[in-house]
């Protein structure tokens, strides 16, 4: 059943799915190009790390990853929702069975672009002439991808396996969430004074994207090359 | 058990304008069962509770011998599903949604839906996408045919196709049910279709089940009589008086509908000083559009 489910799911994201892997290749050896050219002629250590570390190109590294989860995950119910699930629903699995199928099929799709930019970065680590004291580390930040397409794949895959209503619903909630922690917040500081100052629309995605939250990874450290 | 499929007062409500209402159905094992409604009558919804994908406010329900919803994957493994609508995936040729399909089903007869392919003149390679209604039909027919299901739930399969698409999706299914005496349920609008092929029938209107019967006695026991000297009121009649109406709209010959007919009962008239002029038969049609009258006693429907 999965290799079928696997298949159906590459006919339809196939197409989408070539810029992406393009896009996964070229973007590592794009971050780098210009670099270390005149590493022997004495680029400072310290300079070059702020150019790759902080350079025009990082940001779109887990942007990138993003965006290919979302559209695995959307095209994965695709057809589902179009067919109002009769097809999936007239078959003889549990839902949770097939639900897991499809989600693996997925990853198992996100692993072409996720190679792509492996081979990518380590084009990219092979193509700059590092001075002493820096390290590339294409393995790493491929594994980083990777993890960051998991991640948004599965959020997205969760919300669109609801109907729009279900997907309003969440979406709506974790807004409210967001919005109500903050206006509870100015709230409690007029009984709370120790409270001042705190933020829980920070605090709360704090929680989200630091600290180990779910979505920490993508905004840990996307460079290619460090010391 | 003896039945196939088996609603006991089902309810399922989906807004305050439509509800199904203690559905009972018995589908005898083996039986060609017509489920007749017009549209909007809740025979889809029906047909989406025994197959699991809605789950009833109340009643129970049992499919092949298990329990709905509890049993649905052993049960569908055995039910090849048509539904009202296609439901196979556009972008894939005819030999690709085979293949996916057979992945899922142990019994799935891959010999046999080759032969079907050729019987139903599909080309495998053709993308679903480009295919006409009635191939799209006969694709739908052979996935479920494929499976040798003990049961096949088909959901208006002919709706929109032409004359020769609907003979031969007709035409395989009767093959199939004839070489494996599998229980066949068949729900349509299209009366003179299941009158040919149906030997047990189902009538639905506005979530109510209003009549379930074999076909012959639904068809033989409603009647057109012509009645003179019509007497005024006909609750002594060993029958049901479905409807009457004077002939031209005036004179004392009237043209009675009547159900539960049988011939010996003529000595009712003589009894009541009139004359029995007339005994019609009714065509399935006939009957289903009487029955939906008599069922609905503030509704004017046409014939």
């Amino acid at each position: 059943m999965y290799q079928p489910m696997l298949f159906v799911h590459w006919k339809q994201v196939r197409l989408l799915l070539i810029p992406f892997v393009v896009a996964a290749f070229g973007l590592p050896m794009l971050a780098v190009q210009g670099l270390g050219a005149d590493a022997t002629g004495g680029v400072s250590a310290e300079v070059y790390q702020i150019v790759s570390g902080y350079q025009l190109w990082l940001p779109l590294f887990p942007m990138l990853a993003g965006a290919i989860g979302i559209v695995l995950a959307l095209t994965a119910w695709n057809w589902d929702h179009r067919l109002g699930h009769v097809y999936a629903l007239s078959l003889p699995v549990a839902r949770w069975e097939y639900a897991l199928l499809k989600m693996g099929a997925g990853v198992a799709l996100g692993l072409v672009p996720a190679l792509a930019f492996w081979v990518g970065a380590h084009v990219a680590a092979a193509s700059v002439a590092l001075p002493a004291g820096l390290n590339a580390y294409p393995n790493q930040l491929a594994l980083r991808f990777l993890l960051a397409m998991i991640m948004s794949y599965a959020f997205f895959f969760a919300l669109g396996s609801g109907t729009i209503k279900t997907t309003v619903w969440v979406v709506s909630a974790i807004f409210a969430v967001l919005v109500g922690s903050e206006l509870l917040g100015d709230v409690l500081v007029l009984y709370f004074s120790g409270l001042e100052g705190v933020s829980f629309l920070e605090l709360a995605t704090d929680w989200l994207v630091e600290m180990g939250g779910p979505f920490e990874v993508f905004v840990g450290n996307w460079t290619l090359i460090d010391v | 058990m003896n039945n196939a499929i088996e609603l006991a007062d089902v309810g399922w409500r989906a807004s305050k304008v439509f509800a199904l209402d203690s559905v009972t159905i018995r589908v005898p094992r083996g039986a060609i069962y017509g489920f007749l409604g017009p549209n909007g009558s809740g025979k889809t919804t029906t047909i989406r509770l025994f197959m699991g994908m809605m789950k009833a406010d109340t009643g129970a329900i049992r499919v092949l011998d298990r329990e709905v919803p509890r049993e649905m994957k052993s049960i569908l493994a055995r039910v090849g599903y048509v539904p009202e609508r296609p439901h196979v995936y556009p972008a894939l040729t005819v030999a690709e949604q085979v293949r996916y399909h057979a992945s899922f089903f142990r019994l799935f007869d891959d010999g046999w839906a080759r032969e079907l392919i050729d019987r139903l003149r599909l080309d495998p390679d053709q993308k679903i996408a480009r295919m006409s209604k009635g191939e799209t039909g006969k694709l739908l027919l052979l996935l479920a045919l494929s499976q040798r299901p003990e049961l096949l739930v088909l959901d208006e399969p002919t709706e929109g196709l032409d004359p020769v698409a609907r003979r031969d999706v007709l035409t395989a299914v009767l093959d199939y049910v004839s070489e494996t005496s599998a229980t066949v349920f068949i729900s349509s609008h299209l009366v003179h279709e299941l009158e040919r092929i149906c030997d047990w029938v189902g009538v639905m209107d506005g979530g109510r089940i209003v009549a379930e019967t074999p076909m012959q006695h639904f068809k033989n026991g409603t009647k057109r009589l012509r009645v003179a000297q019509a007497p005024a009121t006909a609750a002594d009649a060993p029958f049901t008086l479905v409807s009457r109406q004077s002939e031209n709209g005036v004179g004392s010959t009237e043209t009675w509908i009547v159900r539960g007919w049988d011939a010996s009962m003529r000595y009712y008239f003589e009894g009541a000083g009139a004359t029995l002029r007339d005994v019609v038969d009714l065509d399935l049609e006939e009957s289903f559009v009487e029955l939906l009258r008599s069922s609905r006693p503030s509704t004017k429907l046409g014939s």
